[in-house]
């Protein structure tokens, strides 16, 4: 198996195919980086389309023994900033998560379900500033380390932790008020 | 520790995002403290839950929507004027134009001033005893005593020149 440097080097000489393995383990990542930074899933494929555009163009500047996940990530999340800026969605976030697109072929009974889990995510992230949240969804979601966040968001380990430790503290709060909501309606 | 610092210390615990040096202090802690244990629990769950979620309502590419934004992607040209070709003269003008700039304002600001009081002949000793004359002198001074009109006749050619003294009284010159 080819080491992420010399698919790099094959796209760079011209190789398409290439640029596909380059980017297959990641492209559910950051999808749902891009989802839930923005709170729209057709949002989110525009967001990565732009993504994935500078990746391939920028692919030269790319630094070769650094790790391409945080790369990759980090122009992702770049480019979800992007998209808020300039739509404007903050305000807008918690309506547009309201209208949920139910697909014909599910199954009821899981499309509540799914509908659910996507209401309770809602309430949890959406006090959550963009900052706040793309830290979290990049520990929290995705698994990487202080570090590697800090490298993302261009700032230090020391911010990174302050940015966490809000949201965290801001999940705990929605998170208790979900819970209480819930108690009330198992006990009615 | 006391209970404040442990609270503060607490979501990035829950995540094990504390340092191996204080983990020990918080767990000694949190055994003795049955609130501060209450709220780690809870924080524990928070996050916990909220993972849990968001790995359920993850979302995945239709293969046809993954390979439309791929070739997309790939159909962007690259710019040809690549950074490895011209970036390195970019920074060699960009760093020639500062120093001609800085040189041309040094110049402008610390040796042009000089020159022009050299040509000038300002800041000799003659033009500075001319200027402390010039504004030494009171207007009562410097006022005119005398005032000439002269009349030219076209035809003849005669010429007349009256001289005035300062209260406008004819003077007569021999």
């Amino acid at each position: 198996m080819k080491s992420e440097d010399e698919l790099v080097d094959e796209v760079l000489k011209g190789n398409h195919r290439s640029f596909e393995l380059l980017l297959q383990p990641y492209r559910q990542g950051l999808l749902n980086m891009a989802y839930r930074m923005t709170g729209n899933l057709e949002e989110a494929k525009e967001v990565c389309q732009e993504a994935l555009i500078k990746v391939y163009r920028y692919l030269d500047k790319f630094k070769k023994g650094r790790s391409f996940k945080s790369w990759i990530y980090k122009i992702t999340v770049n480019s979800a900033y992007d998209s808020l800026r300039k739509k404007r969605r903050f305000e807008d976030l918690v309506e547009s998560q309201k209208k949920v697109s139910l697909s014909s072929g599910q199954d009821p009974e899981k499309q509540l379900l799914n509908t659910e889990i996507k209401a309770k995510i809602e309430t949890c992230l959406k006090g959550l500033s963009p900052k706040e949240k793309a830290t979290f969804l990049l520990r929290d979601g995705e698994g990487f380390s202080i570090e590697e966040a800090s490298e993302i968001l261009k700032c230090s380990s020391m911010s990174v932790r302050t940015h966490l430790s809000r949201a965290r503290k801001k999940i705990r709060e929605q998170f208790e008020k979900i819970n209480f909501a819930d108690t009330k309606e198992v006990r009615r | 520790m006391n209970c404040k610092k442990v609270q503060r210390l607490l979501p990035l615990m829950a995540g094990s995002d504390i340092p191996q040096s204080k983990i020990l202090s918080l767990k000694a802690h949190l055994e003795k403290c049955p609130e501060c244990r209450q709220e780690y629990d809870s924080y524990i769950l928070s996050l916990e839950k909220t993972k849990e979620w968001l790995a359920k309502d993850g979302k995945d590419w239709e293969e046809s929507d993954w390979q439309r934004v791929l070739q997309r992607a790939m159909k962007d040209k690259k710019p040809k004027v690549s950074s490895l070709g011209l970036w390195p003269f970019k920074k060699v003008w960009a760093y020639s134009l500062t120093g001609m700039l800085a040189v041309s304002l040094t110049l402008l600001f610390i040796i042009r001033p000089s020159i022009i009081q050299k040509k000038m002949g300002l800041g000799s000793e003659k033009f500075t005893e001319e200027q402390s004359q010039l504004f030494r002198s009171s207007p009562e001074e410097s006022k005119q005593e005398v005032i000439s009109m002269t009349i030219v006749s076209k035809e003849t050619g005669l010429k007349i020149v009256w001289f005035l003294n300062k209260n406008f009284e004819l003077e007569v010159k021999e």
